[in-house]
């Protein structure tokens, strides 16, 4: 176990993550041919990024391609170094103290990589416990634990190269628990599953929150997925955050009020008008909410974007 | 220590289970180099043994290219494995995976060095031992000595293969090692060559192999063409060497994660 020298925590820093103006920027090499020296570019990955993972909910991430979501993540979760800013893990000192970190969170992106595809369920979670210091019989507890919460009891003892894209993603959830962590990297982790799988996996995230009291970062394609499951969400942009909120928060900053909607028969442009004037006959009435994707899409586009 | 232990233990087994699942691995892993060891013995044949090398009568020369290539074997094999397992574990994404958790960075390249060491080279070592036995170099008197040669292999295979795999870590363009190494370490350390037969600067060059020096040592053990400086000098060499290569893995081990943590190098395949 790593030991760390805690700064004394203030309450408000225990139990959550906290950044206070990230900044990320890469050193990139253009390419000018094989002897030809090639300029070097500073890119800002993210700027000035704050916010908090507290555990118990589910904080997500939204932004575009190249929005710098997944630069975020392993920024967070100490797999890269920040260029500048403060980040702190229960009050601790994430930066200096990346090892300790690394004992608390764990990292679960979508895909089929980041397993060992000719071991099986069994010896990939045997092979990353013991990365954690986990031996004999409380891992082989664990794993049989983790195998039956992913559903993949049955494929233990198969290679994962045998396995569906969705069993894959499960094994990859598992690993992500295997060494408990207080929290969890999500890095779009329902890509390229079938609605079933999707769901299951859904349902998995907000058991773990809820009932297991992890706090989950979650960065996803999916806005309809951010809308079921997370707490409090960021919309990053160009590696800024741009807006922020609950999504009621979110939808009341960014559109209008809910619409109602009356169906009538037949349609006119001016219906309103005649269904006072005449009294037409209402054949049905409906409240439609604005979903998150268009709120998504509202504050993407908006020339003055505006963070709350 | 014994999380250091269970990080070891575990890098062996996932080697076992991942690379050498099939018979066929192990088949290879025996017929390529018996091949060359062959093909060295019968280009020596065609000439006549005058003691020129040090090397008095054909059992000698066939004792003397048993060791050279059952030390050469555990050597080389650590340079294939660090390249492929680079490659691998890069492009499947788990060197990230791996680097994401707290455990020990050093014990992870020894454990990876010394589980393909074991898996790569046992079946060629027990030809060698039969080589050995054959030409009576090794007998119940010096059978003792056996545990000793292989002690002495393991280790300095191992500190070379850690080194190595971290030098891989480092860059995934470093697969150039693999061609600096091969050819000069064949050439120089006196697997196949007596080094006595080399020019002076050949002969300096050898020194930078630790195999020379586990090969002199190996076959002053053995007695075989006893060529080596003596125990205190070669094994002081060989302390030397591999002290440099821990020296040189703790740096570059530090390097790669600082390399990682401001590049996020490790995603990139």
């Amino acid at each position: 176990m790593c030991s760390v020298v805690r700064d004394e925590p203030g309450n408000q820093e225990e139990g959550k993550i906290i950044a206070r103006y990230l900044v990320k920027d890469y050193i990139l090499k253009e390419k000018k041919g094989l002897f030809a020296r090639g300029q070097k570019k500073v890119v800002h990955a993210v700027k000035d990024l704050s916010l908090e993972i507290p555990q118990g909910k589910i904080t997500g991430v939204l932004g575009i391609n190249g929005a710098g979501k997944t630069t975020t993540i392993r920024m967070l979760a100490s797999i890269i170094a920040p260029t500048s800013g403060s980040l702190t893990m229960n009050g601790v000192d994430a930066v200096k103290n990346h090892l300790w970190v690394k004992e608390r969170i764990n990292v679960i992106s979508g895909g089929e990589r980041n397993l060992y595809w000719r071991l099986t369920a069994k010896e990939n979670l045997r092979y990353f416990g013991s990365l954690y210091g986990l031996s004999g019989n409380s891992l082989n507890e664990k794993i049989a634990d983790l195998l039956k919460t992913v559903s993949l009891e049955e494929a233990a003892d198969i290679p994962v190269e045998r396995y569906s894209k969705g069993m894959k993603q499960r094994l990859q959830i598992a690993r992500g628990l295997i060494n408990d962590p207080e929290y969890l990297f999500m890095d779009e982790p329902t890509l390229g599953l079938d609605i079933v799988i999707a769901k299951e996996i859904r349902r998995l995230v907000q058991e773990l929150a809820k009932e297991k009291k992890k706090g989950i970062l979650l960065t996803t394609h999916y806005i309809r997925e951010a809308e079921e499951l997370c707490d409090y969400i960021y919309v990053l942009d160009k590696g800024k955050i741009i807006a922020q909120g609950t999504r009621e928060e979110l939808k009341e900053l960014f559109m209008y009020k809910p619409q109602l909607l009356i169906k009538v028969k037949p349609s006119d442009d001016h219906v309103l008008n005649l269904l006072m004037k005449h009294q037409i006959q209402v054949d049905g009435l409906s409240i439609q909410e604005p979903e998150l994707e268009e709120v998504l899409m509202k504050i993407i586009s908006q020339p003055d974007r505006r963070s709350q | 220590m014994k999380r250091i232990l269970l990080v070891v233990k575990a890098e062996i087994f996932k080697q076992q289970k991942h690379d050498y699942h099939s018979p066929f691995v192990y088949f290879s892993l025996l017929v390529w180099p018996v091949l060359g060891f062959l093909e060295v013995y019968y280009t020596y044949k065609p000439f006549e043994i005058t003691g020129y090398m040090g090397i008095t009568d054909r059992k000698e020369l066939l004792a003397f290219l048993g060791t050279g290539f059952m030390a050469y074997t555990c050597f080389w094999s650590m340079i294939q494995n660090a390249w492929s397992m680079a490659n691998q574990e890069r492009t499947g994404g788990t060197l990230e995976i791996t680097f994401l958790s707290p455990a020990n960075r050093l014990a992870i390249s020894y454990g990876r060095a010394l589980g393909a060491l074991v898996q790569e080279v046992w079946m060629f070592c027990c030809f060698c031992v039969f080589i050995l036995i054959y030409t009576g170099t090794l007998v119940l008197g010096n059978l003792v000595m056996l545990p000793f040669i292989f002690l002495l292999l393991i280790i300095s295979s191992t500190i070379w293969g850690g080194m190595l795999n971290t030098v891989f870590m480092f860059s995934r363009d470093a697969s150039i090692i693999m061609d600096l190494f091969d050819m000069p370490m064949t050439l120089f350390s006196g697997s196949r060559i007596p080094v006595r037969c080399f020019p002076q600067w050949a002969k300096v060059l050898s020194l930078f192999f630790p195999l020379t020096y586990c090969l002199n040592i190996i076959r002053l053990v053995l007695h075989i063409q006893e060529e080596g400086n003596g125990w205190a000098v070669d094994l002081s060499g060989l302390a030397v060497c591999l002290s440099i290569m821990v020296a040189i893995t703790v740096i570059l081990i530090q390097k790669v994660e600082q390399h990682n943590r401001e590049n996020g190098e490790l995603q990139f395949y």
